[in-house]
């Protein structure tokens, strides 16, 4: 019996061997699958602990922080201050983490994808091992590198730890429009895991070191799980209702004419029409 | 020896291996996803097309040479958006103001594709206006009793897909999918190919690799739409990047996109940061919400 034992042992080990190049094995990577919101009670704020606006006491440097305070008084006015997306550019990194709208999460073993149905965007975070690429093109989502991390020893992997890099702007950490630096040499590390009691609980850990920051601003994301989700789209473009011409900002009123964003704010210049029609 | 137990013979050796291959079998289903049984869809696929601006049909060229086979209502839309066209307009094209082709445009994949394929879903990632993230159920699903209700429209669809193995070598070659739900407006093409404004859409496709080179994708797109005097069939193909870290660019139309809509008028944004008009003579958009007084 012993040699048929090893034998099937043999033939198993062999087939395992063989599904090694083969086949993902589910079992050592943690299920994050379905769809992730943030909490019902959460606003848009970056850190979702504390309060928006000030209240998020953001280590910003002290021209940052005139840069941010200025932008909070336009947006009293009616601008939109440092909060680029008006325009339907993308959230970019960090801020995409805020998942306004849902989120899905693909894993394989060399890449992990993050999908959010905001503006469609999408991040590749690489885990097969690969160094920075020389010579590419910033984005909004970065160049995100990753480790898969085994923390309790069980043999199953339970935290993915990323950083990213190579960013481009115009960012703000949320609609408040608290500044990124515009050199754009923002890192954001970040440690995404379940909750040890809860695991339709998922956490993202964001670190981000900036040169508008005086110290890296670390905050918590927490996500709860659908599994049976229904995915739609969120096409900013859609009946946006902002116009920015040159470097001002309108809106377009419900009956399609174009009016101030602000008060008293000049209409725009019209020189390039024939203004002897009506 | 003495007792036979030990001994090795092709039953006891096929049993083994039978039992093991079990044993391997349900390991694998519970846990593992058996990539050999799927087609190798990894990599970056980018689009096989003449040069310049794709035609929905790349066979052919571009507009009416296209030889949609629109109906008469539908043919007078398209040629009345043509006109628009030489005038300067934007047609029918929803692409200018930054809204997604939807499909069946988006299959014409602007930008190249990544196409992840899992047990449950396959998912087509087009990074162009950041509107693509299209997911194809292979679980089994039937449509949604409820869609046409409950669900709000989206420009990719609701697509429901089959593996099958045409060929008989125990390999899913062929992915079937059948795509409903789409909203609009929608074109096929920039030149302003129209489908019908009711929505009603139905996309048929047939996703496999070449018989000869594993390195071509071809996408056969049926289009059944009511501005269709029959069913449109297509053939579209994609090449695989052969880097196997290929670089993925972001497409984001809305930077420095100078095209300026209000109302039911399309302006432009002058290299100075002003408006323009985007027709000859066309009058400038009405200011009748600004204080006039003002210079």
């Amino acid at each position: 019996m012993r040699s048929s034992i090893g034998l099937i042992a043999l033939a198993a080990v062999t087939i395992a061997t063989a599904a090694g190049g083969q086949a993902f094995d589910e079992a050592k990577y943690p299920d994050w699958s379905g769809q992730w919101r943030r909490p019902a009670d959460v606003g848009n704020q970056w850190d979702s602990s504390k309060p928006a606006r000030r209240g998020q006491q953001a280590p910003l440097t002290p021209e940052y922080q005139a840069i941010y305070d200025a932008n909070l008084k336009d947006q009293a006015e009616g601008g939109q201050g440092t909060d680029p997306t008006y325009t339907c550019i993308p959230d970019g990194m960090p801020r995409a983490m805020n998942v306004i709208f849902p989120m899905e999460i693909v894993i394989q073993p060399n890449i992990t994808h993050i999908m959010i149905e905001y503006l469609s965007m999408l991040r590749r975070i690489y885990t097969d091992g690969r160094d920075w690429p020389e010579n590419a093109e910033p984005s909004f989502m970065g160049y995100s590198v990753g480790r898969w991390i085994d923390e309790d020893g069980d043999g199953r992997y339970d935290a993915l730890v990323v950083e990213t890099r190579n960013l481009k702007g115009p960012r703000a950490f949320d609609a408040s429009g608290i500044p990124l630096h515009a050199d754009n040499e923002t890192v954001v590390k970040e440690r995404i895991y379940l909750d040890r009691a809860d695991p339709n609980v998922l956490h993202d850990e964001v670190t981000t070191i900036d040169h508008a920051l005086t110290r890296p601003w670390t905050v918590t994301k927490n996500y709860h799980r659908e599994r049976s989700p229904i995915w739609l789209e969120a096409i900013c473009a859609e009946g946006n209702q902002h116009v920015r011409i040159g470097a001002e900002s309108y809106m377009l009123s419900a009956d399609g004419h174009l009016m101030p964003a602000k008060k008293g704010q000049a209409p725009p210049d019209l020189r390039y029409f024939n203004q002897s029609r009506k | 020896m003495s007792d036979g137990s030990s001994t090795i013979t092709p039953t006891t050796l096929c049993a083994a291996i039978l039992a093991a291959q079990i044993l391997g079998a349900q390991i694998s289903i519970a846990q593992a996803f058996d990539d050999a049984t799927y087609p190798d869809l990894k990599g970056q696929w980018t689009r096989i097309t003449a040069p310049g601006q794709p035609a929905f049909d790349p066979s052919k060229p571009r507009g009416r040479e296209q030889q949609a086979p629109l109906t008469p209502e539908y043919q007078a839309i398209f040629e009345a958006n043509l006109a628009d066209l030489t005038a300067g307009g934007e047609g029918l094209w929803p692409g200018y103001t930054c809204r997604p082709p939807g499909m069946p445009a988006l299959m014409t994949a602007y930008e190249p594709m990544e196409i992840i394929v899992l047990p449950e879903v396959t998912y087509i990632l087009i990074d162009h206006i950041h509107d693509t993230h299209r997911r194809i159920y292979t679980d089994g699903r039937d449509w949604p009793e409820n869609l046409d209700q409950d669900i709000e429209p989206t420009f990719v669809g609701y697509s429901i897909g089959r593996w099958s193995d045409e060929n008989g070598d125990g390999r899913y070659d062929v992915l079937d999918v059948e795509t409903r739900h789409i909203k609009g407006p929608r074109a096929y093409d920039a030149t302003g190919l129209p489908l019908h404004r009711d929505n009603q859409t139905v996309v048929k496709e047939r996703i496999y690799l070449d018989g000869a080179d594993p390195n071509i994708l071809h996408d056969q797109i049926t289009v059944i739409d009511h501005a269709l005097t029959r069913p449109w069939i297509v053939t579209k193909s994609y090449r695989r990047n052969p880097n196997p870290r290929p670089d993925w660019q972001e497409y984001i139309c809305a930077e420095n996109n100078t095209h300026v809509h209000v109302g039911q008028e399309n302006y432009f944004i002058s290299a100075d940061g002003y408006l323009m008009p985007a027709k000859r003579d066309q009058p400038p958009p009405d200011l009748r919400y600004f204080n006039q007084t003002r210079k």
